[in-house]
């Protein structure tokens, strides 16, 4: 049995277009691929994704709002799938090019000149088979750019980010050209700045006061002395 | 090493934190009624954090009652009640304590732990039974991190390794039956118990570096001396640190999301996105002293 398309989203049965695209916006940057790249639940995450494309779909042919969700969703819910509206393949087609760097070693333009043990990499890493990942890049001789980005990888996908990130930064500084090792480095301080910047921890109270506060403060405690008939700053 | 998950509180609101509350007084009684009075004392946030993600898990609302205890005679306080989360939680809470007491009494012959290991060593048997597997996984973890210090071990990295594994053991819990689910959790832990190790690290470096006690980032980083420049060094190695600790919670809150929890979520979001960020904050700005106190 298929998921209620509302429940997906997160949002009440009827509700409006911009409600259903609001909802799917919010959704889809919180499970979007880049940022679970060199996550071990990544395939989760695409999971999570493809059920949220899915329910975006099916909402939006089925007129969102006033459709009633028990009267024949199993039926129609084929076919919406059948042909997916644009928006939802707009993700989908990032959400390709983020996953590019996990099934990487298919798009071959990019990897031409790799060698072999290259190759068994990545595999490797992709299929979460860390401890034979680790095998191969310990016999492998050159210690080049592409190496200490792959060791970087490994890292990562243990969990050990102060090696991961030395690693990846290792290799941006031996190839800077290299566009995949750049986006890798960028990726990792995206996720910490995503992190630091989110939801409420923002501003708030946390922050101590500073100039501007303090003449506000003075501001309201004049107008208050001049309610009262007194005056706390002669000048204003 | 532990207390350090904990909500922010001034950001809680006043119905949630009084149903947090009644996740810890929920989990200390459960300790309580199966281990004897003493063993309450163990009791810290980072279980009770556990206890009400394994239950939020549930979809069934949490549910509890005004009652009063022994530890706040006076005013009778909601508590949840008990269930097979608040039994697990307080065993592995157990367990950990026990593991805790009898380091620090092996490490430095503290007086007060060798007395509290031999008070829990009945508790801890009792917990033992119930959980021999569990307890074989942390002991070698356990046995594997005593011997990276014993070896000086100069990567933070390796050396947090072991106790995030040990986090790791504990938040997979047996009696999530989704694999997929328990998975998630463990990565959660694993970030969470990785964090918790840095930043304890971090906060003890002067104790450290005075006692000549080991601590990762004193050997990762090269700090030579006993005490004095510590603070600049201190300062030196801030960025790195931070990098590291919110990156592990970054990660941990992408575990957190895929369980698309919705029970307690105000609790929950309110500790992984505000109150562990507000807390690495507080320890790498304040030079740790305030913090020493609060954490065991």
């Amino acid at each position: 049995m298929k998921k209620n398309p509302y429940k997906v989203l997160g949002i009440k049965e009827g509700a409006s277009y911009d409600e259903i695209k609001r909802a799917y916006r919010e959704l889809a940057k919180k499970y979007h691929p880049d940022r679970y790249r060199n996550n071990p639940l990544a395939d989760l995450a695409e999971e999570k994704m493809r059920e949220i494309n899915e329910a975006y779909d099916f909402l939006m042919k089925n007129a969102g709002g006033s459709y009633q969700y028990q009267t024949g969703y199993e039926q129609s819910y084929e076919n919406s799938n059948a042909s997916q509206s644009s928006h939802s393949q707009q993700y989908q087609s990032q959400q390709q090019t983020g996953s590019q760097y996990q099934s990487g070693y298919n798009t071959r333009y990019q990897y031409e000149d790799e060698t072999e043990l290259e190759r068994k990499v990545r595999m490797f890493i992709n299929s979460g088979n860390l401890n034979e990942a680790q095998r191969i890049l310990d016999r492998m001789q050159a210690r080049n750019a592409a190496w200490y980005y792959l060791q970087g990888l490994v890292f990562l996908r243990r969990g050990w980010y102060d090696r991961g990130y030395t690693n990846i930064q290792k290799a941006v500084n031996m190839d800077p050209t290299n566009f995949e090792y750049r986006n890798a480095l960028n990726n990792l301080n995206q996720q910490y700045t995503g992190y630091r910047q989110n939801y409420y921890y923002r501003n708030s109270y946390h922050n101590n006061p500073d100039m501007c506060n303090l003449c506000m403060n003075l501001w309201c405690a004049d107008t208050l002395c001049e309610c009262m008939g007194g005056d706390l700053i002669r000048c204003c | 090493m532990f207390g350090y998950v904990e909500p922010d509180k001034p950001e809680l609101k006043i119905r949630e934190f009084d149903v947090f509350r009644g996740y810890y007084c929920s989990l200390c009684k459960s300790i309580g009624k199966r281990y004897g009075q003493v063993s309450r004392l163990s009791l810290n946030y980072d279980l009770t954090f556990l206890y009400i993600l394994l239950d939020s898990l549930s979809t069934i609302p949490a549910s509890g009652r005004m009652q009063r205890c022994m530890v706040h005679p006076l005013k009778k306080r909601f508590i949840v009640s008990s269930n097979i989360f608040a039994e697990y939680t307080s065993d592995m809470n157990i367990i950990l304590m026990y593991y805790n007491l009898i380091d620090r009494w092996k490490d430095d012959k503290n007086i007060l732990a060798g007395t509290g290991a031999l008070a829990m060593k009945r508790a801890y048997k009792k917990a033992k039974k119930r959980y021999p597997e569990k307890c074989e996984a942390i002991e070698s973890h356990l046995k594997h991190l005593t011997e990276l210090e014993k070896n000086n071990c100069d990567s933070i990295d390796e050396a947090a390794e072991p106790f995030a594994s040990v986090m790791r053991e504990l938040f997979e819990c047996g009696y999530i039956k989704d694999e997929n689910e328990r998975k998630t959790l463990g990565w959660l832990g694993y970030n969470l118990g990785r964090w918790i190790y840095i930043i304890d690290a971090y906060d003890d470096l002067e104790k450290d570096a005075g006692q000549k006690a080991y601590n990762p980032l004193i050997s990762q980083y090269g700090y030579k001396g006993n005490g004095d420049g510590i603070g600049d060094f201190r300062e030196s190695i801030k960025e790195k640190v931070n990098f590291t600790l919110t990156y592990s919670l970054s990660e941990a809150e992408k575990a957190y999301s895929l369980l698309g929890i919705e029970k307690n979520k105000g609790i929950l979001d309110n500790i992984l996105y505000s109150g562990l960020i507000a807390r690495t904050d507080r320890v790498l700005r304040e030079r740790g002293r305030e913090n020493e106190k609060e954490s065991v």
